[in-house]
């Protein structure tokens, strides 16, 4: 199969070909889907920010009821799964247990994650950290609440002054949207990868083969044709795309013909019949006297 | 002298098919990696230490592409100039550094498909040019071997 000229010519251009494109896609997706990611990670972060500057007051004051509110309010926002604070240990304190979503949910995987950065001497517990999971579909945020100033001495309720993180605000949020965007991305991207593939590999075979594969099997069945003893001036008409090669071809086999036909002249009218030199090396036909009707034309042939 | 061309031959098969060897162990060390080395014993806190802070996984995605840029455009290169393959080794061993960087930042698993098509892309060209190449060298052998078979003769 490799053998054959059109083969060795394609086999590469496709290989090349389908492994840049599917690469290429797959790169372009790996950076788009981060890119996503992460615009949607800064809009769950600005989320949590607002809550926290809202729940900040209630804080202070020690409301309970308010802080309550603001957060059965955030958590009837679309998308959202869970909202809770946590005091220092781990413990919820403030949550959306009244409303425990039902049916599948990845509130439980958000707390198994919020509740393991709070572990004491855990490195990053006083930073605000972000969990993204694609697989049950998810953003979470979990924000340290630090101690202030106004906290450890507030007159409503005392904290240490030593203890640097007075509880943890954590925010689930559904990233189905998110995924549903990726989805339509992805298979867009494989519709586009299958059409650039068959464009440029049956674009380059179509190309090749009008000016390289035909002009060379037209060529080829002319060199046969010739070789069995037709004349010059009955081989098929050629085109032009392969050149000086096709014209210096028809030149050795006019120049053939011409010195059949003087040797022709050159012997004796008695011994033609019997004496014809090129008849046992051309497979018994005789030269320069076979038409194409007899052989063909060589269009529909292939390699 | 015929013993000579058939020995020639032989060499020259075997080397025909040093590519698709490698494609095997290209292949081999894609699924170790596609269970994240799980076969390996995991690095030491030291060795993690030793090697420092891995490149961000975006610079490491910048490289593979200006490596799977250079290294299609050289093997295409070498094919079309009919020149002699080189060994497809040194390709095998920058796609397992590849492999290595994104394991050390714990990006293996998104990134995974890109190295392993890239990988298949290259190695598959390569062994076809080094196929293609000695498969030429064996027809000449052969066909000397017949002019010498028609001398005997």
């Amino acid at each position: 199969m490799f053998d054959n000229l059109i083969a060795r010519a394609i086999v590469p251009v496709t290989i090349a070909v389908t492994g840049f494109v599917i690469f290429g896609c797959l790169l372009l997706y790996s950076f788009i889907k981060s890119d996503m990611t992460a615009e949607a990670v800064r809009h769950v972060d600005d989320l949590v920010v607002t809550v926290y500057k809202s729940t900040h007051y209630a804080m202070m004051e020690d409301d309970r009821d308010s802080l309550r509110n603001i957060l059965a309010n955030v958590d009837t926002l679309d998308g959202v799964e869970r909202v809770r604070i946590y005091d220092p240990q781990g413990t919820p304190k403030f949550s959306d247990f009244e409303q425990e979503p039902v049916g599948k949910t990845f509130a439980p995987e958000v707390d198994r994650w919020s509740t393991s950065l709070m572990k004491d001497g855990h490195p990053e517990r006083e930073s605000t950290q972000y969990k993204v999971d694609h697989d049950n579909g998810f953003i979470a945020v979990t924000m340290p609440i630090l101690n202030e100033p106004q906290c450890s001495t507030a007159a409503c309720h005392f904290h240490a002054d030593s203890k640097p993180v007075l509880g943890f605000l954590s925010i689930g949020l559904s990233s189905a949207n998110l995924e549903k965007t990726l989805a339509l991305l992805r298979s867009r991207m494989i519709a586009f990868s299958v059409m650039v593939l068959f464009l440029t590999v049956g674009g380059v075979t179509a190309l090749l083969r009008v000016n390289l594969f035909l002009p060379i099997l037209r060529l080829t069945y002319n060199v046969e044709q010739a070789a069995t003893g037709t004349a010059e001036a009955d081989l098929p008409e050629s085109d032009h795309k392969l050149g000086k090669l096709n014209r210096d071809f028809r030149t050795l086999v006019r120049q053939r013909d011409q010195a059949w036909q003087d040797l022709k002249a050159l012997e004796p009218a008695g011994r033609e019949s019997d004496d014809r030199p090129d008849e046992s090396r051309t497979g018994g036909a005789p030269a320069g006297h076979q038409s194409v009707a007899e052989t063909g034309s060589g269009q529909d042939q292939e390699a | 002298m015929r013993k000579q061309v058939q020995a020639k031959i032989k060499r020259l098969e075997l080397r025909s098919s040093s590519g698709l060897w490698l494609l095997a162990l290209f292949t081999l060390l894609s699924m170790a990696a596609f269970r994240d080395f799980a076969i390996l014993p995991s690095l030491s806190e030291e060795v993690h230490a030793f090697l420092g802070k891995g490149p961000n996984p975006y610079m490491i995605n910048w490289a593979l592409v200006v490596y799977a840029f250079s290294a299609l455009i050289m093997v295409l290169t070498q094919m079309a100039g009919n020149k002699k393959p080189a060994s497809g080794l040194p390709h095998f061993a920058y796609l397992g550094g590849f492999y290595g960087f994104y394991h050390l930042t714990y990006s293996l698993e998104e990134n995974f498909w890109a190295v392993f098509v890239v990988g298949l892309t290259i190695l598959g060209l390569q062994s076809y040019h080094i196929w293609n190449y000695y498969h030429e060298q064996i027809q000449e052998q052969k066909e000397i071997l017949a002019e010498l078979d028609k001398l005997v003769d």
